[in-house]
Order: structure tokens, then sequence, then C-alpha cells
């Protein structure tokens, strides 16, 4: 879900691009030195930014039985690192509110802050964590793309409740009811993400692990096993 | 093609600069958002439509079939204010209601000027114009190539969707779990592969790490640049004219 143009007061939305900008120039100087020693990376991040924009726009079945569409951001950040998922989820961002009018112009500093800064960090964390700790490669995955979908749609939620804190409750109040409204379709969303997540990074590791291997997701032992 | 890059290629506005039609929209959205949204919203709502659907030619219907998505998020959105949270739990919130309508009324307004620039203006003529910025050459290229894969990749999209539907893909629940990471899978191998063949290809043409591309002069200076900020003007114009006209009476 992206926060629609219009919809945070215009104080809201400038504060949340100025919170975003340093993040994704720190992005944009990553990929530019990366650009700098690795001509060739240019195409790969414009088929990985294609990629992203597809993945963010596939419908997946939700458990609830309806249909929703996954952040993709997990995915991103495992395949591609959290500061070029930066810069690619933000230009994402950007072609969805100017092809697809989801999201917003005005809007974009503060949806750019939750999916494609602080969800891809939180997922990456996630995936890392569990790596470290001995889990195998799907269940960091599952990690990675369950904490993702969830910690973006609560970072949108507290964006929202400080927009518009509650009459009676407060910050506190519009953060509840902002958060119980995304609990119902979100943490099933976030299964389903991550259930996905899993099932593709099994069918890439069968089929494309040379390009895994490429983007440091596997080991060369990794492939055998 | 998407609807609303379909709809920027076609519009007679094409060949006007990336930076007045920018100029024009961003003016009504500013007056979208800054103005009062009793009358602000509504006048700047109904000026952004004349100029779109009248001067700029966009086709109503695509206009509001591109709209219907974030409106119906808008109004979803909107209803949380009908209710208020705390320890004593739910109740229906005071002014609720207003502040659900100024917000819809903004939005609206707010989404209708991100359209006319949207659908008058296609991203690559943007594009190519910002990568002449120093520093953000880099960024402007790699998302010009993701604008240029993105059709490609869309087309493949497509292609795949019919064959699992063809194949019985979307029967049942599990059908369609296994027809989306399918899909999913094979989309990233397929834009891999093409990203590969692409980097071949350039390289044998003595690629040297530039994707410059010619860009169509567009003139900014004439009568569409001068005209450019007046429906704003016209807009903040009215809402002030208005607010005054009914704090006096």
């Amino acid at each position: 879900m992206h926060i629609a143009e219009g919809f945070l007061p215009p104080l809201h939305a400038a504060a949340w691009t100025v919170a975003a900008a340093p993040f994704v120039a720190h992005g944009v100087v990553r990929l530019n030195r990366q650009i700098k020693e690795n001509p060739e990376a240019k195409l790969l991040l414009g088929a990985s930014g294609a990629f992203c924009f597809v993945l963010s726009a596939l419908k997946i079945p939700s458990v609830t039985g309806s249909c929703s569409h996954p952040t993709g951001t997990g995915l991103g950040a495992i395949l591609f690192r959290p500061p070029v998922m930066t810069v690619l989820g933000t230009i994402t961002l950007l072609f969805q509110a100017l092809l697809l009018a989801h999201g917003g112009i005005t809007t974009l500093g503060a949806n750019a802050f939750s999916m494609a800064i602080v969800g891809p960090w939180a997922g990456y964390g996630a995936y890392t964590l569990v790596r470290r700790l001995g889990g195998g490669l799907l269940g960091a995955v599952f990690a990675g793309a369950f904490v993702a979908d969830l910690v973006t749609y609560c970072v949108t939620s507290a964006q929202l409740a400080l927009a518009f804190p509650d009459p009676a409750g407060g910050f506190t109040g519009a953060l509840t009811k902002f958060g119980a409204i995304f609990a119902v379709t979100q943490i099933p969303l976030a299964v389903s993400e991550g259930l996905l997540t899993v099932l593709v990074v099994r069918l890439l590791r069968s089929t494309s692990a040379a390009e895994l291997i490429r983007l440091r997701v596997l080991k060369e032992g990794q492939v055998a096993s | 093609m998407l609807a609303i890059d379909v709809a920027a290629y076609r519009s007679p506005w094409r060949r006007r600069h990336p930076a007045a039609k920018a100029v024009l929209a961003g003016g009504l959205l500013l007056s979208a958002l800054l103005l009062p949204p009793w009358p602000g919203a509504p006048i700047t709502a109904v000026i952004t439509l004349v100029v779109a659907l009248g001067w700029a030619r966009v086709p109503p219907r695509a206009f509001l079939r591109s709209a219907r998505a974030p409106l119906a998020f808008i109004v979803t959105g909107s209803v949380t204010f009908l209710i208020s949270v705390d320890t004593s739990g739910l109740a229906w919130a005071p002014g609720g209601a207003v502040r659900a309508g100024e917000v819809i009324g903004r939005c609206v307004a707010a989404v209708f000027c991100q359209l006319l620039f949207a659908m008058t203006t296609p991203l690559a003529d943007v594009l190519p114009r910002i990568a002449r910025r120093p520093g953000l050459s880099g960024l402007a290229e790699v998302a010009g190539l993701v604008y240029r894969m993105l059709s490609v990749v869309l087309e493949t999209v497509n292609a795949i969707r019919r064959a699992q539907a063809d194949r019985l893909g979307t029967r049942s629940w599990r059908t369609q779990w296994r027809s989306v990471i399918g899909l999913a899978a094979q989309v990233f191998v397929l834009s891999f592969d093409r990203a590969r063949r692409l980097e071949a290809g350039l390289s044998d043409r003595g690629y040297t790490g530039s994707l410059a591309v010619s860009v169509e002069s567009l003139p900014l200076t004439g009568r569409f640049l001068a005209l450019a900020p007046l429906p704003g003007l016209v807009s903040a114009g009215l809402t002030l004219a208005l607010t005054s006209a009914c704090t006096v009476a």
C-alpha cells in the first residue's frame, strides 16, 4: 500500500522527504561508484529495477482468500543489498506514481522511507541474523521477506498516525487504529509474501544458481548441495 | 504499454517541454495542498479536470479509469477518521466526517494534478533531461534503463500469464500459487538474461559506459510557458476570493 498523492499534510510530506533524502543520496553514491568500477553493472541494475517493479505488481493469493500485492522489498534487499534497493525502490515508487498513479510525488519521500529504506534494511537484518544463527537459506529468506513486508506497513501506520493523531487517543490511538486495520490484511500478506519469496528463491537456486552466486546470495559450495 | 504511458505518448501536449508542463501541474498541485480544503480542493479539482480534459484533451475514460485505484484507497483510508480510539474503546470521532471530507477533497484534487502531468508527459521525455544534472547522470541512466526494460518485461509477464491461464494455471488456489511463483522466477531469469545479452551486444559495439541517447529538442519559451502558471493562480485567486467573501458574510 502506498500513501496516495495529497494524503499527507504538506509539512509531513516535506519532513519525510528530508528524512529519506540522506539514505537515497547514500544509495546513489554507492550506485555511481558501482557503475564507475563496472559499467556493465548498469544493465544488471536496469534489469533488477524492472524486476522489482514487476514483483510489486504481481497479484498473490492471500491467506484470507483475497488477492494482494507483495512489496518485493525483502527479496530485493536479499538479492541486491539495502543501499542499492533504496535507489531501485525509489525509482520503482516514482514509476508507480507516474505510470500507475499508485502513490504520489509529494508522498514519494514518505513511501520511500517505509518501502525503500526501513523495509529493506529490516528485512536484510532479519535475513542476515537468521543466517548467522545457523538457519538455512530458505528460513532466512522467509524471515527477511516477512519482516520487510510487516515493518514496511508498521512504518506506514506510524506515518499516518503522526499525520492524523486520534482526537481522543492522540498518536497512540491513531497508531492502534491504523495498525489494527493493517494487521487484518498485512499479517496474512506478510506470511504469503514470505512463502512466495521462499519458493521463488528455491526455484532460482535450481534454475539460476550462477546469478545467485554473482549476487553473492549463494556461495560456490552451496550450489552442489 | 501501461494505459497512462499510452495516453502520454498520444497527448497533443507531447511536444511541449516537460518543464512547462511541470510548472502547470505543479502550480495546481501546490494549490491543492496549500489552500484551505474548502473551497480550495473542489475549485482546484474542477480547474484541473477542465485543463486535462479540455485543454490537454486527455481521453476522459482513460483519465477516470486511472484515477479509480488511488481514489478507492483514499476513500478507504479516510474511513478511519470517522472512528476514535482511546482507553475506553471505540467511539465515533467528533468532527471525523469533516476531517475525512477535507482529506478526500485534497487528495482528489492532488491525484487529478498528478494524472494531468503523467498523462501528458512520457517518462522518456523527462529522464534524459534529469541525466544532464550533475551527480544525477548515473541514477537517471539506470532509471532510463529500468523504463526501457519495463515495457519488454511487462510484455513477457502478460505472455506468461496468458500461457498459464490457457494451461488452467488460475483454476484453484494451489495452481494460482504455483503460477505466481513460476512467473516471478521466470521474470527474474529472463530479465537477467536480457541484461546479459544487452551487455554482450553493447561490448561488441565498443561500449565505454555511456548510454547517452539523443533527446529531441523541445522549446521551453513561448505562449505555453507563459500560460502554464495561470490555472494554479486562478485556483488560488478564486479560493481566496470565496474564502474572504464567506468571512465577510
